[in-house]
C-alpha cells in the first residue's frame, strides 16, 4: 500500500513539473498563438543553469559552484529568460510554421551544445550528484519525495494563480487580441511585437523553472534528457487538455503522462512474459491510439477555452454602482 | 488548492505512522526481478535480442531451481530511450512491484537518472548490460548498488598503458578525439601509465572531420615526445599520422581499436607503421560462452551476435546467483552477494540450466562458487565494473596481425596494480 502511495507521489511530481512546462506553452500558444517547437531547448537551459550553479565543485569542470537550491532556481529562470529574450528578439517577427522551424533548430542546437561543451556540462557523461533540497533531512526516499511534492504543489499553485491574474488582466486580453487578429490589435495602438516577445520570454522562463525543478528532483542531468520527443509530449498535453485554458494544460499533463505510464503497466500485466520484448511496440501503438481518441472525442481539448471576454460580462451590475 | 495541501498533509501523516519496510523473511513466490530496456525508440532494433537474452536467462534460472525454491519472474518495462519514461518505469517496479533488483538499461542517459533517483536511494541493486559512462561509479555515487557486465573503456586504456610500458615508451604525447570515448580513454591511460613506468608529456584533443590537423600535431610535438598515443577514428587518424610523421614525429605509435582496419594501414602506408601497435577487445572464448550461444540459437532460431546480448544474459544470471547466495531478498543483502558470485577458490559454474542447478546446490551446501558466464569470468571491481581480455595487434608485411593476447586473468592483475 505504502509502495503505491510512494509511486503515486513520484508520478504526481513528474506530472507537476511537466504541468509547469505545459502552462508555459499554453501562455505562448494557447493565448498568444506563438508556435514554439523548441520547448526542450529552454527546458535544457534552465536544467543546466541550475545544475551548474548548485552542483558541488569538481576540478575538471568550470562552474559547479555549490550554491544554495533557491539561488539555482532563480539563476535558472534568469538564464532562460535571457536566452528566450535573445531567441525571441531575433525570431519573434516570424509567423506560425516559420517560428516553429527556427525554434526547433535552436532547441537542437542547444542540445548539441550541452553534448559538446564538456568543460561546462560534463558532455555525454552528464552532471551527477546535483544536490536535492533538504535531502539529508529525510531518512527514506519517500520522505524526500513527499516534501518535494509539497514544494511542487506550492510552486505550481503560485504559477497558476499568477498566470490567471495576468491573463485576466488587460495584458492577457491584448495577447488574445493579437492571437485573433494582429492587425486589429495594432490598429488599437498595441505593439504586437512587444507583447509577443513578453509572452514568449515569460512562457520560456516557466520552462526553465521546470528544468531546474526536474534536475533538483532527479539529481542527474545529461543531454539525453532533452531529446525533441519531450517537445512533442508537451504539445500533446496542451492540445489534449485544451489550449487556451490553464486548468486544461495541467489536466493535459496529468492525462497524457498517465497514458504514457499506465500503458506500460498495462502491457506488463496483459502481455505474457515470453512476449514482453514485443510489448514495447504495442505500448507505443496504445499511446497513439489513446491520444487520437482524445482528440476525436474532444476536439477542443478536455477543458476547452472559456469564451468569456470580460470577467464583468456576466455581472448583474457591471459598473458596480449599487 | 486547499484540497491539494490537505492531501499532502494527509500523506505526510500516513508516512509518519507507517512502520519502516520490514526485512524480508522467506520470500513469497514468484520472486520478481525488474527489467528496464529501450524496447522501442532508436535503440529498439538492437534491444529485441537483448531482451530475449534476459528472458533466456530467467528460463535457465527457473529450470535450474529458481531463487530459494521460488520461480523467478522478469517484469520488463520499456524506457523508450527517454530518461523520464525510464525513471517512471523503474520507480513503479521498485515501489509497486517491490522488486529488490533491476536489470537495465542501454543508454547511459537513462541509466544515470535511474541510479540517482530510484535505485541508489531505495537501496535496490541495478545491473546494466550496456551503459558505459564512467561517471556513474565515481566517488561512490551509486553507493555500491550499480554494477555492469560489459568492460568499460578502462579495459582498453589500461591494456594500452601496460603495453606501452612493456615496450619502453617513456615520453608519450596523446592526441585524442573529443568524445566521451576519447576523453575516458585519455583519462584512464593517464591514470595507469605513471604507475607502470611511463610519462605523458602532452594531451591534445581534436575534433573530427577537419581537412588538416597540423595545429594539433605541432602542439603535441612541441613537448618533444618520444612516442605517440592516438585515440580516434580511422579517417582523421590517417591525416594525423601522416602529418605527425612528416613533421618529424616518432614512428613508435600506439593506436586504439578503431584503427584495426586496412583502410587506415594503407592510408598511412604500411612501411611507416612497422614500429606501431594497437589494442582491441579480444573475443571471449570458452565452453560457457559456446553453451550460451548454442542455447540462444536453439531457442530463438537466430545467432546471438549483437551488442549487449551476452552481457545482458550474464546480468540476469548474476542476479539469480546473488539472490540465492543472499541471506534474504533485500537490496543490501543482494548487493553484497553479487560480489560473491565469483569468489576466490570457488567451484566453477557456467551458463545454462544444468550449471545453475549445480550452483544452487553448492550455495545450499555453503560452498563458494566462481561464475563463468556468456562473456567469460565475471568478477566485479570496487566500482562494480568488470574487465575483459584484450589483444595487441601490429602491422607485419602490410598485414594486421595479432601480437599477443592479454588474458582476463592478466587484466584483472593489471587492474589491481593500477587501482591498488
Amino acid at each position: 500500500m505504502i509502495g503505491i502511495v510512494s509511486y503515486l507521489v513520484f508520478f504526481a511530481s513528474i506530472v507537476l513539473i511537466l504541468g509547469i512546462i505545459a502552462l508555459g506553452l499554453n501562455l505562448q500558444w494557447g493565448y498568444t498563438g506563438l508556435f514554439n517547437a523548441g520547448i526542450v531547448g529552454f527546458y535544457a537551459v534552465g536544467a543546466y543553469a541550475h545544475a551548474i550553479l548548485t552542483a558541488a565543485p569538481r576540478p575538471e569542470l568550470i562552474g559547479n559552484f555549490g550554491l544554495p537550491w533557491i539561488v539555482g532556481v532563480a539563476g535558472a529562470m534568469a538564464a532562460t529568460a535571457l536566452a528566450a529574450w535573445a531567441v525571441g528578439w531575433a525570431t519573434i517577427r516570424l509567423r506560425g510554421d516559420y517560428l516553429a522551424i527556427s525554434t526547433f533548430g535552436i532547441a537542437v542546437s542547444i542540445q548539441l551544445v550541452t553534448l559538446n561543451w564538456e568543460a561546462l556540462t560534463g558532455g555525454s557523461q552528464g552532471l551527477s550528484a546535483i544536490p536535492r533540497p533538504l535531502f539529508g533531512w529525510f531518512q527514506t526516499p519517500f520522505g524526500f519525495n513527499l516534501w518535494f511534492f509539497g514544494l511542487l504543489v506550492a510552486i505550481t499553485a503560485t504559477v497558476y494563480w499568477g498566470l490567471e491574474r495576468i491573463l485576466r488582466a488587460p495584458w492577457g486580453r491584448v495577447l488574445k487580441a493579437i492571437r485573433e487578429d494582429e492587425t486589429a490589435a495594432e490598429a488599437l495602438g498595441k505593439s504586437p511585437r512587444a507583447f509577443r516577445l513578453q509572452a514568449f520570454v515569460l512562457g520560456s522562463t516557466l520552462m526553465g523553472l521546470a528544468g531546474a525543478l526536474y534536475v533538483s528532483f532527479i539529481g542527474f542531468v545529461s543531454p539525453f534528457d532533452f531529446m525533441p520527443i519531450l517537445t512533442f509530449q508537451i504539445w500533446a498535453m496542451v492540445i489534449v487538455g485544451g489550449s487556451g485554458n490553464n486548468r486544461g494544460a495541467l489536466l493535459g499533463a496529468l492525462v497524457v503522462w498517465a497514458i504514457w505510464s499506465a500503458s506500460g503497466v498495462a502491457i506488463t500485466k496483459l502481455v505474457p512474459p515470453a512476449h514482453a520484448a514485443q510489448g514495447g511496440a504495442v505500448q507505443v501503438i496504445l499511446i497513439g491510439l489513446l491520444l487520437l481518441l482524445a482528440l476525436l472525442l474532444r476536439p477542443r481539448g478536455l477543458i476547452g477555452e472559456e469564451s468569456v471576454v470580460s470577467r464583468h460580462a456576466n455581472d448583474p451590475d457591471p459598473l458596480g454602482k449599487s | 488548492m486547499m484540497k491539494w495541501t490537505g492531501l499532502a498533509a494527509g500523506l505526510a501523516l500516513a508516512a509518519a505512522f507507517t512502520p519502516h519496510q520490514a526485512a524480508a523473511q522467506q520470500p513469497s513466490c514468484p520472486v520478481k526481478i525488474g527489467g528496464v530496456l529501450p524496447l522501442t525508440g532508436s535503440m529498439g532494433p538492437i534491444t529485441t535480442k537483448i531482451a530475449q537474452a534476459a528472458q533466456l536467462a530467467v528460463e535457465h534460472i527457473n529450470q535450474g531451481g529458481g531463487v530459494k525454491g521460488c520461480p523467478v519472474e522478469l517484469i520488463l518495462r520499456d524506457d523508450q530511450g527517454q530518461p523520464t519514461v525510464g525513471v517512471d518505469a523503474a520507480k513503479y517496479l521498485v515501489e509497486v512491484e517491490r522488486v529488490p533488483a533491476i536489470t537495465g538499461t542501454v543508454s547511459s542517459g537513462v541509466t544515470g537518472p535511474i541510479i540517482a533517483s530510484v535505485t541508489a536511494p531505495s537501496k535496490v541493486v541495478q545491473i546494466s548490460c550496456c551503459s558505459t559512462a564512467s561517471a556513474f561509479t565515481l566517488d561512490g555515487r551509486s553507493q555500491g548498488y550499480f554494477f555492469r557486465t560489459l568492460p568499460t573503456s578502462k579495459t582498453q586504456a589500461y591494456a594500452t598503458a601496460s603495453e606501452m610500458a612493456r615496450r619502453g615508451l617513456k615520453k608519450t604525447a596523446i592526441i585524442y578525439v573529443n568524445t566521451d570515448f576519447g576523453v575516458d580513454m585519455t583519462k584512464f591511460v593517464k591514470l595507469a601509465l605513471p604507475k607502470l613506468g611511463g610519462d605523458i608529456v602532452a594531451e591534445v584533443p581534436y575534433n573530427d572531420n577537419q581537412p588538416s590537423y597540423r595545429a594539433e600535431v605541432t602542439k603535441a610535438l612541441a613537448a618533444k615526445p618520444e612516442s605517440l598515443l592516438l585515440v580516434g577514428f580511422p579517417k582523421d587518424a590517417v591525416t594525423i599520422v601522416r602529418e605527425w610523421l612528416s613533421l618529424g614525429g616518432s614512428q613508435k605509435i600506439a593506436l586504439n581499436n578503431s584503427m584495426r582496419v586496412m583502410d587506415f594501414v594503407n592510408g598511412v602506408g604500411p612501411k611507416f607503421l612497422n614500429e606501431s601497435f594497437g589494442m582491441d577487445n579480444a573475443q571471449v572464448a570458452g565452453p560457457t560462452v559456446d553453451a550460451f550461444n548454442k542455447s540462444f540459437q536453439e531457442k530463438y532460431k537466430t545467432d546471438s551476435a549483437g551488442p549487449g546480448v551476452h552481457t545482458q544474459y550474464d546480468a540476469v544470471m548474476v542476479l539469480g546467483l546473488a539472490m540465492n547466495i543472499a541471506k534474504d531478498l533485500s537490496g543490501p543483502a543482494i548487493k553484497d552477494a553479487v560480489r560473491q558470485v565469483h569468489a576466490a577458490g570457488g567451484a566453477q559454474v557456467g551458463t545454462g540450466p544444468e550449471e545453475f542447478k549445480k550452483a544452487v546446490q553448492l550455495i545450499k551446501d555453503g560452498k563458494p562458487i566462481k561464475y563463468f558466464g556468456a562473456t567469460g569470468p565475471i568478477e566485479f571491481d570496487a566500482n562494480g565494473d568488470v574487465t575483459g581480455p584484450a589483444l595487441v595487434w601490429k602491422i607485419q608485411n602490410g598485414e594486421i596481425v595479432t601480437d599477443r593476447v592479454i588474458s582476463i586473468e592478466d587484466m584483472q592483475a593489471l587492474f589491481k596494480k593500477v587501482e591498488g
